[in-house]
């Protein structure tokens, strides 16, 4: 890519995210998660140490903030000055929110963090440099730093924990920021598979790693695109839309509410997840 | 000769033996140019394997006794993943964190690789047919009476063998043990539903009230309950299931429930003869002699003994004879005390009142094979074998799939009633605490590695019986499944029976193709009902179903008054149980210490929790290194201050604290099971893991608690970041 080409065909490459005029075209993975259900059993997060080579850092470091839980349950208690919780807690399974609209794009110095065709924030690994600008201006802490090299830290995968590391991803190493990808692994493989066969993937086909393992089923993943995509009608019932960072039901006065919301929406970042709200019954 | 033969074929060749070259150099490994190795070639592969393609092979989960069917992704000949089976009755498809981490166990690097036998204080590698030469040895010089088999849950093949094995040595010492059980709560529902463990259908109930049973975490079958919970929560109809949590200590299910009620612990049974009352005054048809029998129970008096206002009472009541079926679960934290009999008892009552039996709690099917049925654990078994060794009547012990040096509390001195015992056997994955005190180790296959068949104590339709088989190679040639150990033993004793299988696997196959007709299979010819059998992971068997009988007798119900105060150890400790680290035997794998607890956030270490209210009473702030001493012993672990447990109450996980087994468990936190009080509870015998009272003082230092929680601490600051609405603001009949 020349600078030419990039000056002359700008908006081509960046135009306005995300806009009418260039919507989409066969794919938009997008993701919803159900508060109501999520009950924050760790399932997912372990589930994506298993599938995304994720290293375990050990004590110190976790205590240095140098974890690497690509999915993580936040945990908040909502007392207002009871002495009890009361209402138990809300569990907030925050990852990677593939931001349409992505803070961390736009400052990173060798474009190693961009957006694909197919809507998913995405990572280069072999391009970063490690300036971590990215991380820093991420309003969802969702990046994860590689201080170490993990692969030749010890007892992080020790002999022979190393052949349990999933080939079909690489093993990150040291000043390289990573996060996560939406598994991006089993998406391409399941697009080359319906490409090959002279289609689209089917709502279902390919499920990210914390969606499977989700013991309530609480993790809807799939293609925006796609009118049968149970994650798209779900966003059309709660009537949220992709492309606008003010939905126009929250100013609504209605008796009956919808529970879909995008985290953080006002810095209009247009996150590619919707979380629907945790519901409390009040007769009891 | 460039111009003469170089061509592309060539030049691949020299590139390729190149590159070859470099990159085997580069390892020291030079052995396929020396001709002493072969490449062989992919052309050729064995079937299924398309290289770099993952296929699954199913099996069954071994790290809790749930019983999971799981599908291993292979590539390569490595098993790379955990996935849950879609076809399995119990988690259709879905798995914890604690299933996940089964590969660690697999690839972890403290394994046991030979058989050890001790030479003072090592252990030295010996050869297995010396190994079992030496076994057979021993309990051929002893009478049959001083041989002791301790084991953990056992089921399928694997108990049939250990028993014809014990029948073979003329000996029916076999103690069944396990840590953290429902010990009493079977006992309870043996007497209110004729069953052990009904079916707890919470996809049907319109209200769960559970009373500290940790469904969602840690309780039974939580992958099963949590598919159930999540109907539960959003049914086709749209109207959203509401649970009520009661509990001294917030466990995972009380996080999720829609009101947590702190309860002062042992009055749960108060609570529940008190909502039985306020029913009856509501309206509800209550039978004579219960009416009569909890007429003592109202609401001030109910509220004055449990600590729940009576407020909360009365609307818990209304509810429930409001929306019917409801469900009323009773959990480790109502059976955990003296009385924890009759907790159970008057909570079973309340689910007869409420007419749930039946609908919500079923009748489950019996196994048509009972030799293989489970035969689950309990403390009381540990303490006989413990008295036995103590007036030296073991000779020859075998441990099996339990831990009890690191689970028996120190009252028991079971370390030092260890040491009368001549010769210790041990069967173990890593060098855990028994491990280290055993006369000889035998090392296990992974699961990962092994052949076995289980039938889950808990099964979710109909009867089955799980297959687990090795979804790769073994690692170390040195290591044997529990089956193969056993039929080697038994070799020795019953040649004539035995001699004729050559190993565990023709063992088990040749048992279930010649009892296919009874394990769905009578139509199939024996190889195809066997694959059919392997790539399902298990087989369904037509079980009767069991009726459910039995009645809790309100009159002769007992439910003792709340406890009077101890000056000198004003604080109860409820030793919790975690979903990833249960009795600890998962401790050695990383992702489960790394993985932060769902309530706390904390990883890598043990900890005390505390309300803010007592915390305060002591002086105490998070992170305050503080000494927890019950009358047993003390440890020591830092302080976490929080609103989710009751002001009279302290609560520490177990599992933690081991001082062997591991790089990853070692020296990581404090052993709670060692500071517990031999209290019992009076009808079964069952240690009562909440009646130990404590005292808790500052220890002087203060450390940065390692956790996943930022400095706000789980206050959003004013930000819209996770929203909680109140249901009757939302129609759910109308979601996707």
């Amino acid at each position: 890519m020349s600078i030419t080409n990039l000056l002359t065909n700008w908006s081509d490459f960046r135009q306005q995210h995300p806009s009418a005029a260039h919507p989409h075209r066969e794919y938009k993975w997008a993701m919803s998660i159900d508060l109501d259900s999520c009950t924050g059993c760790n399932a997912c997060s372990v589930a994506c140490y298993a599938e995304n080579n994720l290293p375990v850092v050990g004590k110190e470091k976790f205590a240095h903030g140098h974890s690497h839980h690509w999915m993580r349950i936040e945990r908040y208690w909502d007392n207002d000055g009871r002495e009890f919780a009361d209402q138990g807690a809300q569990f907030l399974p925050m990852l990677c929110q593939h931001c349409e609209s992505a803070p961390c794009e736009t400052v990173c110095p060798v474009g190693a963090t961009n957006h694909t065709a197919d809507g998913l924030n995405s990572q280069v690994y072999n391009r970063c440099v490690g300036s971590r600008y990215c991380n820093a201006n991420c309003p969802y802490k969702v990046r994860y730093f590689n201080w170490y090299n993990y692969p030749t830290t010890e007892n992080v995968w020790p002999e022979p924990m190393n052949q349990q590391l999933n080939p079909d991803l690489s093993v990150r190493s040291k000043g390289v920021m990573e996060k996560c990808t939406f598994c991006v692994q089993r998406l391409r493989a399941s697009m080359n598979d319906a490409r090959t066969q002279g289609r689209l993937v089917i709502d279902g086909e390919v499920q990210t790693a914390c969606q499977q393992v989700c013991p309530t089923g609480a993790i809807t993943f799939g293609n925006l695109v796609d009118p049968s995509a149970k994650v798209g009608k779900q966003w059309k019932q709660q009537q949220v839309d992709l492309n606008i960072d003010k939905q126009p039901k929250d100013a609504e006065e209605k008796a009956a509410k919808l529970r879909g919301y995008r985290i953080l929406e006002e810095l209009r970042t247009y996150p590619s997840v919707m979380y629907l709200e945790q519901l409390r019954e009040s007769a009891v | 000769m460039i111009e003469n033969s170089f061509n592309r074929r060539n030049f691949l060749k020299v590139l390729g033996w190149g590159g070859a070259t470099a990159a085997l150099s580069g390892c020291g490994n030079t052995s396929v140019e020396d001709g002493k190795e072969f490449v062989t070639s992919y052309v050729e592969t064995a079937d299924y394997i398309i290289p770099s393609i993952g296929t699954y092979f199913n099996s069954t989960c071994a790290q809790c006794d749930a019983g999971c069917g799981i599908m291993g992704r292979v590539r390569e000949g490595r098993v790379l993943k955990l996935e849950g089976n879609p076809k399995a009755s119990i988690n259709n498809g879905k798995m914890c964190g604690l299933g996940q981490a089964g590969v660690q166990a697999h690839y972890n690097p403290d394994r046991i690789r030979e058989p050890l036998l001790r030479n003072g204080d090592r252990g030295e590698a010996i050869t297995w047919e010396k190994a079992l030469g030496l076994i057979n040895e021993k309990v051929g010089g002893v009478n049959a009476e001083n041989i002791a088999f301790l084991t953990g849950v056992v089921s399928g093949h694997d108990k049939a063998l250990l028993k014809n094995y014990l029948d073979a040595l003329g000996s029916g010492h076999h103690y069944v043990y396990e840590a953290v059980a429902p010990s009493v709560i079977r006992a309870a529902n043996k007497k209110a539903y004729g069953v052990e463990m009904p079916r707890l259908r919470l996809d049907k109930a319109k209200v769960i009230v559970s009373f500290g049973a940790d469904f969602l975490g840690a309780w039974v079958s939580p992958v099963h309950f949590s598919q159930q919970y999540a109907r539960f929560r959003k049914p086709d109809s749209g109207e959203r299931g509401v649970l009520v949590q009661v509990e001294s200590k917030m466990t995972l299910t009380g996080a999720n429930a829609d009101r947590w009620l702190a309860i002062r612990p042992g009055t749960e049974g108060i609570l529940a003869l008190g909502l039985i009352n306020a029913l009856a005054a509501a309206g509800l048809s209550v039978p004579g002699d219960v009416a009569a029998a909890v007429g003592g129970y109202t609401s001030e008096r109910v509220s004055k003994d449990t600590g729940v206002s009576a407020e909360h009472i009365g609307k818990l009541a209304a509810l429930l004879k409001e929306r019917s079926p409801s469900l009323i679960i009773a959990g480790s934290a109502a059976e955990g005390y003296a009385h924890g009999s009759q907790n159970a008892a008057a909570i079973a009552l309340l689910n007869q009142i409420l007419g749930n039996v039946g609908q919500t709690v079923e009748a489950p099917s019996s196994t048509p094979f009972p030799q293989m049925a489970p035969t689950t654990g309990n403390r009381l078994a540990l303490q006989s074998l413990n008295d036995n060794m103590a007036q030296d009547k073991v000779k020859v012990l075998f441990s099996y799939g339990t831990n009890p040096v690191f689970t028996a509390p120190a009252t028991m001195k079971l370390k030092e009633n260890l040491k009368k015992v001549p010769f210790k056997v041990v069967f173990a994955h890593y060098m855990d605490e028994t491990a280290v005190e055993a006369d000889l180790v035998l090392p296990l296959n992974s699961a990962m590695e092994d052949w076995a068949t289980v039938i889950p104590e808990y099964v979710a339709e109909g009867a089955q019986l799980n297959i687990r088989q090795p979804l790769m190679e073994k690692l170390y040639p040195g290591t044997l499944g529990l089956g193969d150990i056993l039929l080697g033993l038994l070799k020795y004793r019953r040649p004539d029976e035995y001699n004729g299988f050559e190993d565990f696997y023709s063992y088990l196959r040749n048992a279930m193709v010649t009892n296919k007709d009874a394990l769905g299979g009578a139509s199939k010819d024996g190889d195809t009902f066997w694959e059919a059998a392997l790539s399902h992971g298990g087989v369904k068997m037509v079980g009767e179903p069991v009726n459910l009988s039995g009645n809790v007798s309100a009159t002769t119900l007992v439910v003792p008054a709340p406890f009077v105060e101890d000056a000198t150890y004003p604080l109860h400790l409820i030793p919790a149980v975690s979903a990833s680290m249960r009795d600890g035997r998962n401790a050695n794998e990383p992702w489960l210490q790394e993985s932060p607890d769902p309530l706390t956030t904390i990883v890598w270490d043990s900890w005390v929790e505390m309300h803010p209210k007592t915390a305060a009473k002591l002086g105490i702030v998070e992170g305050d290194i503080v000494e927890v001493a019950s009358k047993s012993g003390a440890m020591k672990a830092q302080a976490y201050v929080f609103t989710g447990i009751h002001p009279d109450v302290i609560s520490v996980p177990l599992g933690y604290g081991h001082d062997a087994m591991g790089r990853y468990a070692k020296g990581v936190g404090a052993n709670a099971f060692k500071i517990l009080d031999p209290v019992f509870d009076k009808e079964t015998g069952e240690l009562a893991m909440h009646e130990t009272r404590v005292k808790v003082t500052k220890a002087g230092k203060r450390v940065i608690i390692v956790k996943d929680e930022g400095p706000a601490g789980g206050n959003q600051m004013g930000r819209k970041i996770a929203v909680r609405l109140t249901s009757n603001k939302v129609n759910l009949s109308e979601e996707v």
